[in-house]
């Protein structure tokens, strides 16, 4: 089959032109997206007495990863950060799948009230549950603990994720489901041995989503966290204000804080590509 | 036995309910619950010197809406910024999703380096920023100098200092623009656009009667979700100006975090956080109903 081709725009240039323009411009959006990156893996580079030049200077180190991996409260809120990533993820998706198959899968009051609340309750802003979530984790003794800071960051992901999961879920054709139900499979062994083995795809697409949302996550954990549980956005956040003009070893903590995030969509793009239609 | 009466709670039921039960338990305790528990609060003197918490009924209400704070700064910011960075990242991200949805050599170097601020925390894109902008030592300013131009101190005047946040939050979510339209566009059936190749069709026509209207449903949804989230914006101005300069730069979830965890009014905090709950509430029910319409339309 030939490929279609759609008209290309500017059709009254030449093509050598057309080309030209093409490339420029995409590299053009290249380097505004990765500009800021490349200058701040630069700057971590620098020595201390380089990051007032960093656009001149000659100079590069390592030091400045080596200082800051000393920090144990740095270290610490990396491992806290990834912890609770993963096992975030882990709930997130075991909770949201049955809730985006539920309501792909049947009509009727029960599914469109269900998807009501999900779409009041993913308007609401954080602030207004989690300003609150504060007394609440306090009077339940969860405020600065990992389950504390757990159990919120699976809950905000209930609503947008069995949103995207209903839309997979529609996207797959319920005949093979009815056909293992009639040959004698109950309701839930047609979801868990049929219907789910086909929304893999998606489900890698949401798993890679869900872990950067919670890594990159901010406000829950400067609310409901306090020195015993530190992570790592809000620590770097803390470095802005007391570390002030030390910028290299701020770079330095902040590129070590990407490269988890980075290494992952690297692996997971595909995934996430391929899965995620709205 | 009275026969022909279905069980009032049947086996599909308790499927249903089974497979919502834990999302719905966990969404009752963690955000139906505090909510209900700020509603009380936002009744009552909750401060720390206050142990009784004294009902004072809607004052805090009344304190927050004629709060010129609120309404003549954080109101028009917050929806100046959600118009600004919506606008800005789509228009962006709808331009990158045409270009590249077709096939060209190392269309899959592109495509990784424009999704690079997708897996940048919203903390560490300020950060950048912040650096960049730095009024001695950023890049820009050095630049400006180098083009014979006059550093600014960029984050001192209130309205560059917002410029850089919408900046910020445009540089951040017009990747997400792109994949989610890319998608569309990918899924878009061919048969028009060979039609339209064959009839000799101008591009700009392609654009504005076939690719646009199909796509139509794709936008609007990514809108309303970004539209949302851009009201609750929290990370990326506490981290590169903290509302500052003064408060001039503050957004809605800012003031109740200021309100709440800096002056310690948790009563004033609370009712100013379900002020800003109920108002996008409404906007977004409002644009749920467009939505509705556009997509059946």
């Amino acid at each position: 089959m030939a490929m279609v081709r759609q008209p290309l725009m500017f059709a009254r240039l030449p093509t050598g032109a057309r080309r030209a323009l093409f490339a420029l411009v995409l590299a053009g959006a290249c380097f505004a997206f990765a500009f800021p990156v490349l200058w701040l893996i630069l700057t971590s580079l620098r020595p201390e007495s380089g990051v007032y030049y960093v656009h001149r200077g000659t100079e590069f180190t390592l030091g400045n990863f080596a200082e800051v991996l000393l920090d144990d409260r740095l270290l610490q809120a990396f491992f806290n950060s990834a912890l609770i990533s993963t096992l975030a993820t882990f709930f997130s998706l075991l909770v949201t799948v049955s809730s985006g198959y539920m309501l792909s899968r049947f009509r009727g009051p029960a599914s469109s009230t269900w998807f009501g609340t999900i779409y009041v309750f993913r308007c609401v802003p954080y602030i207004s549950w989690v300003l609150p979530l504060y007394f609440v984790a306090q009077s339940w003794g969860i405020y600065d603990t990992y389950i504390g800071l757990l159990l919120p960051h699976i809950a905000v992901h209930i609503c947008f994720f069995s949103w995207l999961m209903k839309g997979f879920f529609d996207g797959i054709d319920p005949s093979m489901e009815h056909a293992a139900l009639i040959d004698g499979c109950t309701r839930w062994g047609a979801f868990v041995r049929v219907a789910l083995p086909s929304a893999i795809p998606a489900i890698s697409a949401l798993a890679v989503l869900c872990w950067l949302f919670t890594w990159n996550e901010f406000l829950f954990a400067l609310i409901l966290t306090g020195n015993r549980v530190p992570m790592i956005t809000v620590v770097m956040a803390q470095f802005v204000t007391e570390m002030g003009m030390r910028w290299n070893l701020m770079a330095a903590t902040a590129v070590l804080a990407l490269v988890p995030a980075f290494l992952l969509a690297l692996f997971g793009q595909k995934y996430v590509i391929r899965g995620l239609r709205i | 036995m009275e026969v022909g009466r279905r069980p009032l709670f049947g086996e599909q039921q308790r499927f249903m309910l089974f497979l919502i039960a834990p999302a719905a338990l966990l969404l009752l305790l963690f955000q139906v619950l505090p909510i209900a528990i700020g509603a009380n609060a936002s009744f009552r003197d909750w401060a720390l010197y206050n142990p009784k918490k004294t009902w004072v009924g809607l004052d805090h209400y009344r304190s927050v809406i004629t709060d010129p704070a609120f309404l003549e700064v954080v109101l028009p910011n917050t929806f100046i910024f959600m118009a600004l960075s919506v606008a800005g990242a789509l228009v962006l991200g709808l331009a990158l999703a045409l270009l590249l949805n077709r096939p060209f050599r190392g269309q899959k170097i592109v495509q990784t380096v424009l999704l690079v601020p997708l897996m940048v925390a919203p903390v560490i894109a300020a950060i950048m920023m912040r650096w960049m902008f730095n009024d001695q030592f950023g890049i820009v300013n050095a630049v400006l100098e180098g083009l014979g131009l006059e550093g600014q101190p960029w984050l001192v005047e209130r309205w560059s200092a917002f410029g850089i946040i919408v900046l910020t939050d445009i540089w951040l979510w017009t990747p997400w623009f792109t994949l989610l339209l890319l998608a569309g566009l990918q899924s878009l059936p061919k048969e028009p656009f060979e039609a339209a190749a064959i009839d000799g069709t101008s591009t700009w026509r392609v654009f504005s009667h076939l690719t646009l209207p199909m796509l139509r449903p794709v936008i609007v949804v990514c809108v309303v979700i970004r539209a949302i989230d851009a009201f609750r914006t929290f990370d990326i101005v506490w981290t590169l100006t903290g509302g500052g300069p003064g408060r001039s730069t503050e957004l809605f979830s800012l003031y109740a975090y200021v309100l709440a965890f800096l002056s310690l009014d948790l009563g004033r905090g609370s009712a100013a956080a379900i002020i800003g709950a109920v108002i996008i509430l409404v906007v977004g029910v409002a644009l749920y109903r467009l939505v509705d319409r556009i997509a059946k339309a």
